[in-house]
């Protein structure tokens, strides 16, 4: 753990100058690229946060959070009702998205924290479904299975470049947002319940209220990722909470790699870039990516972010032992480390790492005994 | 009879019309050439079961193409692109944003999936795109959701709501049933037939009505309630695979034979060929096409060559492709440009030759004015699968609603 | 709501859950014994379908061609089943479930595009057996044979079943590691090809109810959606791993998806949710005892 904290502070220096540099490249996007680009960057961005707050709950929290596109849906109905059904400003829209899907969290969350792993996935997908169903079915409300579209918002938002800069101070925002969750006592907190659960109930620790705290963040997150789909978009569909999206989420997380802050975000864009351009040379897009989830499985199970961590970190190790840490992690994008290090710290590192609550629930034992 | 000539002394009108029409455009100077040629940008399902319609209407398209662009439009040709929406609005959309922003076509053309064309369809209007929906039903699109932007080339619920309401009042039949599928396209066609029915055959009663889920596998309670309730007709609200498991089961239980029912699409012979000799006799359905009626050269010769090219008959997706690749070429040729105001301004109320002859695309709102064809289903020696038999021909402006109800719809 | 609808509502929820129950019984003692949550055991039911109607198709008119598919398409799902496990699975058995959710939904992806490679996105459909077709009237409601059928096939597969685990060595065994796979390997038995085992009975079920389903339904791609999401919730109410519970949780299911319809029809595809919502939250892990 020692290490892990000098890992920490040395680049920090160096950080508000390469924060910068990388905001305002975001940021001048829409100056430089095609049309086409920007509107991907967006999306881009617009899932990477929906991944990342379901990794909230599934990377640092460890639960089987297997409806996380509810919540997701849920945010982007509540902008487009209360634009189309309601008629308020498209302002007051974009902060009772959060809220609503929060709600929902809670309304959902506060039964599913009551079980454990695939019991507590399925009761989410039962309880995430009759929502669907709601959406699907209450026709004169949500426009059933067609859905709302051409939805009106503000002239700021209008234009494609408007709603990307939006959606990229908001999407930052957020990310800062979670960034600040993962790295309070709260995160760290939630990351000893994923370790070990029953460790933290024996030292007092109200594992159900912090896990439901995690699943109240982790919605109203993927609720403001919804309503920003609805600002690049315009439109909603029942299908944004249909349990098949939600496993795509889970993809992208994994994709990028779960036990790191910036994996989600890497996998998102990989996902989403993908599909954009392998959807136009084949229709057999499912088939490209089922092989590659299975190859990932085998050769790269922590993911690209955490695959290219653990790369740096040998590396590092391995060439000056004595200063390891120092280059590495700085190159990848400090996020990407620290969280790994953690949790590598707490388990002993390779091994162990892998796994998140369900194993540390058949491995308590021998874990305990190591800690 | 009086339809079937009626029909004719269109036709003939028509084809004199577009004679004169285009000796009118040849005396007009020599044809200004386009300065490249004209990108179609599609989008639809292509993997999934409903990329059975969605490769028809690709294939009738692409049929079309090819005797288009051997004698050219305006010096060009007509080049495509396809993007797979696998059947989600979210992927779809995406593609059109793909199609429009970067492949820079000048038209989009799609698709199967209601909530994907009315998704495009607010992305068309929003961009100044011209987008034609050439198989979804949803009568919501050229209806309420319409707009300068969006046309449809198919046939969609009202219409056959319309059609399927005044071939049943003319039967006689005043005790209705309704059953249907709980979704989308279900609830719309039987909405629409029943608030047609009300207006052709106002002592028409409604002796019930049945709803099941989505893909319900076993149809025997629903279909054995009905058969004991003695309707004296049953109106179906289903399709694709729905419908061939109603068609099946009606005929595991005998149900035609006790009581007639009606289906819009029963009589597609892509619902009826995979059933083979399972599908029932004597259901009553429409549809804007089949490819053995009308028996004119001008299906016939349709029907040949998509056969020569692909092996089987042409479907209704194939005819809606077929048909949209030659309003098309006519609104280019019309227009004389590239530009989209204009464009759209040739397409509306432009009338050209089709297989069932001239089809008007009717200005107020953008609705290709097309034939339904109202048939029951029978064996005959000559198919291995079920036909339409007793086939009559309900003129287009007989099935469209009219510009009124489309206005009250838009809310104008 | 008179007694003839609900009558018939009944025996086609009856009859639904049969097919239920055999999907859900090869999930659950996949999960029971291997501990793998299998997504793509909807694949394999498609893919039963599909083979029954190939082999159907195949054989042509005769009276015998469906038993032929009814017994033969199983077997091929079965062997697919294995040679995935072999391959693939095999060496992925110490990893956390979500992993092997996310493994087995990648081979779901995989063999749903090969599906659509092989025999395309066309509807399918199969005539019942020459004694199968046709109806007969039990207490004023009429019943399909077929539908018959099923609610004889149900239970003899769940007394096989049983036979297969209580009354077999091999069978024994691998109850003994779903509870303590650890103290099986102990014993110096050879676990691995009891999962392989244990796997194969699972896809041989999956493959069983494809091809069952097959001459009541049509046969399309995207069947397997369906089916999967409500074999998971079928085992997660029954008691993960209990095959009995399975067998319960496809009754209530099948049941009250169907009287559902007759209660609200608009609403009613949310009945089979709301029970499982119920269900978990009296009893968290399920009806039935779980063997996780």
């Amino acid at each position: 753990m020692l290490t892990a904290a000098a890992q920490e502070r040395a680049p920090s220096a160096r950080r508000p100058a390469a924060w910068l540099a990388l905001a305002a490249a975001v940021l001048a996007a829409p100056a430089v690229l095609p049309p086409f680009y920007v509107y991907l960057g967006a999306l881009v961005l617009v899932m990477g946060l929906l991944a990342a707050s379901l990794n909230l709950v599934l990377g640092y929290g460890g639960l089987y959070q297997f409806h996380h596109g509810v919540f997701y849906g849920v945010g982007a109905y509540a902008l487009a009702l209360t634009i189309t059904r309601l008629g308020w400003p498209a302002w007051v829209g974009i902060l009772v998205a959060p809220l609503a899907a929060a709600a929902a969290g809670w309304a959902i969350g506060v039964f599913c924290v009551r079980l454990t792993r695939l019991y507590f996935g399925m009761l989410q997908i039962s309880l995430g479904s009759l929502l669907w169903a709601v959406a699907l079915r209450w026709y004169p409300v949500t426009g059933g299975d067609n859905g709302i579209h051409g939805i009106p918002l503000p002239a700021p938002l209008h234009t494609l470049s408007g709603a990307y800069v939006f959606i990229a101070v908001t999407t930052g925002l957020a990310f800062g947002a979670l960034w600040c969750i993962v790295r309070s006592p709260f995160g760290a907190t939630l990351q000893a319940i994923r370790d070990n659960p029953q460790r933290c109930q024996v030292v007092g620790i109200d594992v159900r209220a912090h896990q439901l705290l995690a699943i109240v963040l982790a919605a109203g997150f993927a609720g403001l990722a919804g309503a920003l789909y609805v600002v690049l978009e315009r439109s909603v569909f029942p299908t944004m909470l249909f349990w098949v999206l939600s496993l795509e989420i889970f993809v992208m997380c994994l994709l990028g790699g779960w036990f790191t802050f910036s994996g989600p975000l890497v996998g998102a864009a990989l996902i989403v870039v993908l599909r954009a351009f392998a959807g136009r040379h084949t229709e057999y897009w499912t088939l490209i990516l089922g092989t590659i989830l299975i190859l990932l499985i085998f050769f790269m199970p922590e993911g690209i972010m955490g695959f290219v961590g653990e790369r740096l970190r040998l590396r590092a190790s391995g060439g000056a032992a004595a200063r390891r840490g120092v280059a590495g992690p700085d190159a990848v994008g400090g996020p990407a480390r620290d969280v790994t290090a953690d949790a590598g710290g707490a388990a002993g590192s390779g091994t162990g790492r892998g796994a998140p609550a369900p194993a540390a629930d058949d491995a308590g034992g021998a874990e305990g005994a190591r800690g | 009879m009086g339809q079937v000539r009626r029909g004719l002394v269109l036709a003939v009108a028509a084809g004199t019309a577009l004679a004169v029409a285009v000796a009118a455009a040849g005396v007009a100077g020599p044809a200004p050439r386009l300065e490249r040629n004209i990108k179609v940008g599609i989008v639809d399902t292509y993997s999934g079961p409903p990329a059975v319609f969605g490769n028809d209407a690709l294939n009738g398209f692409k049929l079309a193409l090819a005797d288009i662009n051997r004698e050219g439009v305006l010096g060009a040709k007509i080049e495509f692109v396809t993007r797979d929406e696998r059947f989600s609005p979210e992927i779809g959309l995406s593609m059109a944003r793909e199609l429009v922003l970067q492949e820079r076509v000048d038209l989009l053309v799609g698709t199967i999936n209601s909530a994907t064309a009315l998704a495009i369809s607010a992305f068309a209007r929003e961009q100044r795109m011209p987008f034609i929906v050439w198989i979804s039903k949803s009568e919501a699109i050229t209806g309420a959701k319409g707009h300068r932007y969006v046309f449809s080339t198919g046939e969609n619920t009202a219409m056959a709501g319309k059609a399927l309401a005044e071939a049943l009042a003319k039967k006689g039949y005043t005790r209705y049933w309704l059953g249907a599928e709980d979704y989308e396209y279900g609830h719309a066609i039987t909405n629409s037939f029943w608030r047609f029915t009300k207006r052709v055959k106002p002592d028409a009663t409604l002796a019930g009505q049945t709803w099941w889920r989505l893909g319900e596998i076993d149809l025997v309670p629903y279909l054995t309630q009905i058969m004991q309730a003695r309707p004296e007709v049953v109106f179906f609200g289903t399709g694709g695979a729905g419908m061939a498991n109603v068609l099946r089961t009606m005929r595991v239980l005998g149900f035609a034979a006790r009581v007639p029912a009606a289906i819009h699409t029963a009589i597609d012979h892509a619902v009826l060929r995979p059933l083979g000799p399972n599908a029932p006799e004597g259901v009553f359905g429409t549809i804007d096409y089949l490819f053995y009626y009308p028996e004119s050269p001008a299906n016939q010769a349709f029907v040949r060559a998509f056969q020569a090219a692909y092996g089987g008959p042409p479907g209704f997706p194939a005819f809606h492709g077929y048909i949209t690749a030659h309003f098309i070429a006519e609104a280019y040729r019309k227009a004389r440009t590239l530009d989209r105001e204009k464009f759209i301004d040739a397409l509306e109320g432009l009338r050209i030759a089709t297989p069932v002859g001239p089809v008007e695309m009717r200005p107020c709102d953008h609705q290709a004015v097309l034939p339904l064809f109202f048939g029951v289903t029978k064996k005959t020696p000559q198919f291995e699968f079920l036909v339409a038999s007793d086939i009559v021909t309900i003129p287009g402006p007989e099935v469209m609603p009219t510009c009124d109800d489309i206005r009250r719809a838009r809310g104008q | 709501m008179d007694l003839t609808a609900l009558t018939s509502q009944l025996l086609v929820g009856l009859s639904r859950a049969m097919i239920l129950f055999i999907v859900s019984a090869g999930l659950s003692f996949v999960l029971g014994v291997l501990r793998v949550p299998n997504v793509f055991h909807g694949s394999l039911y498609m893919l039963g379908a599909f083979v029954a109607w190939t082999v159907a198709t195949r054989l042509g008119e005769g009276p015998g061609s469906l038993w032929v598919a009814l017994l033969l398409a199983p077997l091929v799902v079965a062997a697919v089943g294995l040679v995935i496990e072999r391959t693939l699975l095999a060496r992925l058995y110490q990893r956390e479930h979500l992993m092997l959710i996310l493994f087995t939904f990648g081979v779901m992806l995989v063999l749903n595009d090969l599906v659509k490679l092989a025999w395309g996105p066309d509807y399918r459909s199969v005539v019942p057996p020459p004694a199968l077709q046709g109806a007969v009237v039990v207490a004023g409601v009429a019943v399909p044979r077929y539908n018959l059928f099923l609610l004889a096939v149900g239970p003899a597969v769940a007394a096989a079943l049983w036979v297969f685990t209580h009354r077999t060595r091999v069978g024994k065994i691998a109850r003994a590691a779903a509870v303590d796979r650890e103290m099986v390997a102990v014993l110096g038995i050879d676990v691995s090809r009891v999962f392989a085992l244990a796997f194969l009975v699972g896809c041989y079920l999956a493959g069983l109810g494809g091809a069952l389903v097959a001459p009541t339904t049509s046969i399309t791609l995207g069947m397997d959606h369906t089916i999967i999401i409500e074999a998971f919730l079928i085992v997660t109410i029954g008691g993960l791993g209990n095959i009995w519970g399975a067998l319960v949780g496809s009754l209530l299911f099948g049941i009250t998806q169907s009287v559902g319809l007759l209660v609200w029809p608009q609403f009613a595809i949310v009945f089979p949710y709301l029970a499982v919502v119920l269900v978990l939250l009296v009893r968290p892990t399920g009806l039935l005892r779980s063997v996780w």
